[in-house]
């Protein structure tokens, strides 16, 4: 508790009431729209950076719930960009942070989805292109190194202690080796929290 | 805008192999939101295909896996991108805007409850123990994000020489990610350039 009044103190949330941040902040997610690569999962440490960090929109703690939440919720992960959304202007009250919720996936998905439009309608002309070819080989590796940087970041950002850590090192390897589904994981980790065992 | 030769030359004629007709903005719509309702449990992608191509046969499966590649290949999420890949192949922009909008209708609606019930109750003590617990699971899931695709460039010091680049000026440096991959992306995509071979090598 003493920890989340800190890291609220420490920075003055950027209000989206001034047509100035709000721009800003629109601008900031079209652009990161297009950085994208591997399927979305590339953007969390620029999400954890942009809402923690400098919008101060929800503290380290908040941002964890959000992810793990988007996670557990059925259909793309890639939604947690409205959680976000909602939580920068939940102080406005519950209709300006649903509506900030669909502007902000509005703004990650735009640019991405005009791309892949023009992408679809042209593909022929691209499909034996070099740069195609270049592109796909040498993105590979590169979002591979953002995916590590990304998990621990996540890592350091949801857990606080051993308990913790080891928890999420099981998850992971289990993830890997089985075909149990992750909310059966998330499921246990909770009661595990709830009875006291995993604290923050 | 866009030139109309992409469809026409990809497009499946209607009358071939037992395609139905092209569908229409609703049809897209009602389409993309099956999808996205019975992938409630997971496995978007096997769903996608079986109501797309087997139920509804909109597209063979050669169509739907190059839609696969070129969804994956691309920016954005990417089920999402096959939706737009989808909707933009039939009816164009607003084709892929109307199934854009089938996908994500219901679970976006879902994950705003979600939202709303979060920060309306996050507060209470139970609830914050229960997540503690709880984003633990979800930091082990994002650990393995990496992990699952590191076999596929085991064989590649290169690749790996890069990820590992990527990583240390993201997680050692703090290099923030447009800069890492602008700079990064330039100089892998000119190591990969296809050089000399007739690029019998392209398919995946």
């Amino acid at each position: 508790m003493t920890t989340a009044l800190l890291l609220v103190s420490h920075c003055t949330p950027k209000s989206l009431g001034d047509w100035a941040n709000l721009l800003a902040v629109i601008r900031d997610f079209l652009s990161l729209s297009l950085f994208s690569l591997g399927g979305g999962n590339t953007l969390l440490t620029e999400y954890h950076e942009l809402s923690v960090g400098e919008y101060c929109w929800i503290t380290s703690d908040q941002f964890a719930d959000l992810y793990a939440l988007a996670e557990a919720a059925p259909g793309p992960s890639s939604m947690l960009v409205g959680l976000l959304g909602m939580g920068a202007a939940w102080r406005e009250g519950p209709g300006w942070a649903l509506l900030s919720a669909v502007v902000a996936e509005i703004a990650i998905l735009l640019p991405s989805t005009l791309l892949m439009v023009f992408a679809a309608l042209s593909w022929n002309r691209f499909q034996g292109s070099p740069w195609r070819i270049a592109f796909e080989r040498g993105l590979g590796p590169i979002t591979l190194g953002i995916l590590f940087a990304v998990g621990l970041k996540i890592l350091h950002t949801s857990d606080h202690g051993v308990p913790a850590y080891l928890v999420s090192i099981a998850v992971c390897v289990l993830t890997l080796r089985t075909r149990i589904s992750p909310l059966w994981f998330m499921a246990i980790a909770g009661l595990l929290g709830g009875i006291g065992l995993i604290n923050r | 805008m866009i030139e109309p030769d992409g469809i026409a030359a990809t497009g499946p004629a209607p009358e071939a192999d037992g395609l139905a007709p092209p569908p229409d903005h609703r049809q897209l719509f009602f389409g993309m939101m099956q999808v996205a309702l019975s992938a409630f449990g997971g496995g978007l992608s096997a769903w996608s295909q079986r109501i797309i191509v087997e139920q509804r046969r909109w597209m063979d499966n050669t169509s739907f896996l190059t839609g696969l590649t070129v969804a994956r290949l691309f920016p954005g999420p990417n089920q999402i991108n096959m939706a737009v890949y989808i909707g933009a192949r039939f009816q164009g922009l607003s084709g892929a805007l109307a199934a854009l909008a089938g996908m994500l209708l219901v679970p976006f609606s879902l994950l705003m409850l979600v939202g709303l019930a979060y920060f309306s109750f996050s507060s209470l003590p139970l609830v914050d123990r229960l997540l503690a617990g709880v984003v633990t699971a979800a930091a082990g899931l994002a650990l393995s994000m990496g992990f699952k695709i590191l076999h596929q460039y085991q064989r590649d010091p290169v690749a790996l020489l890069l990820a590992l680049a990527t990583f240390v000026a993201m997680s050692v440096f703090h290099i923030r990610l447009i800069p890492v991959v602008l700079v990064a992306g330039p100089l892998a995509m000119a190591w990969y350039w296809p050089r000399g071979s007739t690029g019998s090598d392209i398919e995946p």
